[in-house]
C-alpha cells in the first residue's frame, strides 16, 4: 500500500503547497495534451517527480491497480467496432493515449502521498482555505484519518458477528443494509462521544496551527509547477 | 516571534455534534472502500461506498452530507487510503473515476435536498417512500452520468463505450443499495440531529 514513508529526498524537502501545486500544474497539461510528442515530454516529467520522491514504480502502479484495469480496457472498448474492419485502430489509440495520460496523473500524485506527512497536508490545507471552511476540512480530514482504522476494525467485527451467526447465507439486501445500519450506528455512537469530548476541550474555531514556511528550493519548483500548468495551452 | 492575541471562538454544540457525525461519515466511506462484494465480467467490483453516499443525504441532510463527503474526498487527495482498491492521491480526483467521485457530495446534496426540503432535518423514516426513492433514484442518476461522462472525456470514448464500461453493469447492485438505504432509513434506528 502506498503511504508517507519518512525519507530525505527531494520531494520530501519540500513545502506540501509546494507539491499541490505541482500536481495541479501537471494534471492541468496533461489533460490538455494526447499527442506522442506530449505523452513523452509528461513521461519524462512523471518520472523525475517520482524520482524525486523514491517511489518505487511497481509499488506504485500496484497500489492503483483498479484504475489500471479500467485504462487497459478503455482502449480495447474504443477500438471495437460492429462490422468491418471489427477493430478500429485509430480509435483505440485515441483511447490508449488518454488513458496512458491519466496513469501519469495517478503516478504523479503517488510521489505526494509519498514524500507528505498528514499533518503537513492539513496545515496546508487550513492555511490556503480561509475561514471557517478552512477549519472544518483541516480538522475534519484529520479525524477521518484517525477514525479509519477504528471503523475498519468495526466493519471486521460486525462481519464476523454476521458470519458467526449464518448471517453471510442471508440475501444482498439485507446483508448490505444489517451491515451498513450496524456500522452506522456504531459510527454516530462514536461521534456522539466525539462531539462531547470536543467540547469538553474547548473546540474552537480558532486554534493555533504549527508553522509552514517556504524554503529556498521550493520557489523554482514552484515557478516549474506554473509553467507546467501554462503549458496546457500549447 | 509574533503572538496572536484572540479570545477563543468556540464551535456552537449543535454544530459539533454535526460536524462529528460528518466526519465519522467519512470515515465509514473511506473503511468501505474496501468492503466490496465482485461482480463477474465488471472491471469494478460493488462497493458499499454509493450506499453511505445515499445515506449522508438522507441522515446528515443538504449542508452536512456534503460536507461530510468533501472530507473523504480531501483526506483521499491527501494520501489516506479510501479510494477503490485502497488508492489515494489527488490524481484520482482527476483520474478516469474522478467523475463519480466529485458526483458524490453533489447527489448527497440533492438527496438531503429533495427529502428535507431545507436545513431543518427531519426524520427520513417519517418522509413519504415516494419521495425518498425519487431522491435516490435521481442522486444515482447523477452519480452515473457524472460519472460516465467524465470518463468518456478523459479516456476519449465514446459515450455508449464509456457507459458500457462505467454503468451498464452496475444497474443491478445499485438497484440494490437504494432498497437497502431505504430499508435502513425506515427502521428508524438512525435519526438525525434535529434542532
Amino acid at each position: 500500500m502506498l503511504t508517507y514513508a519518512p525519507d530525505d529526498t527531494l520531494a520530501h524537502r519540500l513545502d506540501p503547497r509546494t507539491k499541490l501545486v505541482v500536481q495541479i500544474g501537471f494534471a492541468t497539461t496533461a489533460l490538455a495534451h494526447t499527442s506522442p510528442q506530449a505523452l513523452l515530454a509528461l513521461s519524462v516529467v512523471a518520472g523525475l517527480i517520482l524520482l524525486a520522491a523514491r517511489v518505487a514504480l511497481l509499488e506504485a502502479l500496484y497500489a492503483y491497480r483498479f484504475a489500471l484495469v479500467i485504462l487497459a480496457i478503455a482502449p480495447l472498448i474504443a477500438g471495437l467496432t460492429l462490422g468491418a474492419p471489427w477493430f478500429d485502430l485509430t480509435d483505440a489509440g485515441d483511447s490508449g493515449r488518454a488513458s496512458y495520460r491519466v496513469l501519469l496523473i495517478l503516478l504523479v500524485s503517488a510521489a505526494y502521498v509519498r514524500s507528505t506527512p498528514v499533518r503537513a497536508s492539513r496545515a496546508a490545507i487550513q492555511r490556503t482555505v480561509p475561514g471557517k471552511p478552512g477549519q472544518v476540512l483541516g480538522i475534519g480530514v484529520a479525524l477521518v484519518f484517525r477514525f479509519l482504522p477504528v471503523l475498519q476494525a468495526d466493519f471486521r467485527t460486525i462481519r464476523d458477528a454476521m458470519a458467526a451467526r449464518l448471517g453471510d447465507e442471508r440475501g444482498v439486501i439485507e446483508r448490505a443494509s444489517t451491515l451498513s445500519l450496524l456500522a452506522l450506528s456504531r459510527a454516530f455512537d462514536r461521534a456522539d462521544r466525539l462531539a462531547l469530548a470536543l467540547q469538553a476541550r474547548c473546540f474552537a474555531w480558532n486554534p493555533t496551527l504549527p508553522a509552514l514556511a517556504f524554503s529556498r528550493a521550493d520557489y523554482p519548483v514552484l515557478a516549474g509547477a506554473v509553467v507546467l500548468a501554462l503549458t496546457a495551452f500549447l | 516571534m509574533a503572538t496572536e492575541q484572540n479570545s477563543v471562538d468556540l464551535v456552537d454544540g449543535e454544530i459539533v455534534r454535526q460536524f462529528a457525525r460528518a466526519a465519522l461519515l467519512a470515515a465509514l466511506l473511506g473503511a468501505a472502500a474496501p468492503v466490496s462484494i465482485p461482480i463477474p465480467l465488471s472491471p469494478v467490483p460493488i462497493t458499499l461506498q454509493v450506499l453511505f453516499v445515499f445515506l449522508a443525504g438522507l441522515v446528515l441532510g443538504p449542508v452536512w452530507g456534503p460536507t461530510s463527503i468533501l472530507l473523504y474526498l480531501a483526506a483521499g487527495a491527501i494520501g489516506l487510503p479510501v479510494f477503490s482498491g485502497m488508492s489515494a492521491g489527488l490524481g484520482v480526483l482527476v483520474g478516469n473515476t474522478a467523475g463519480y467521485l466529485w458526483a458524490y457530495p453533489l447527489a448527497a446534496g440533492l438527496i438531503g435536498l429533495m427529502v428535507h426540503g431545507d436545513t431543518d432535518l427531519r426524520d427520513p423514516a417519517d418522509v413519504s417512500l415516494p419521495v425518498v426513492i425519487v431522491a435516490l433514484v435521481a442522486g444515482t442518476i447523477l452519480i452515473y452520468g457524472m460519472g460516465t461522462g467524465y470518463m468518456a472525456w478523459a479516456l476519449e470514448l465514446g459515450m455508449w463505450e464509456a457507459i458500457s464500461i462505467g454503468a451498464l453493469l452496475f444497474i443491478p447492485g445499485e438497484l440494490l443499495k437504494i432498497a437497502a438505504a431505504i430499508a435502513i432509513v425506515k427502521s428508524g434506528r438512525i435519526a438525525p440531529i434535529q434542532s
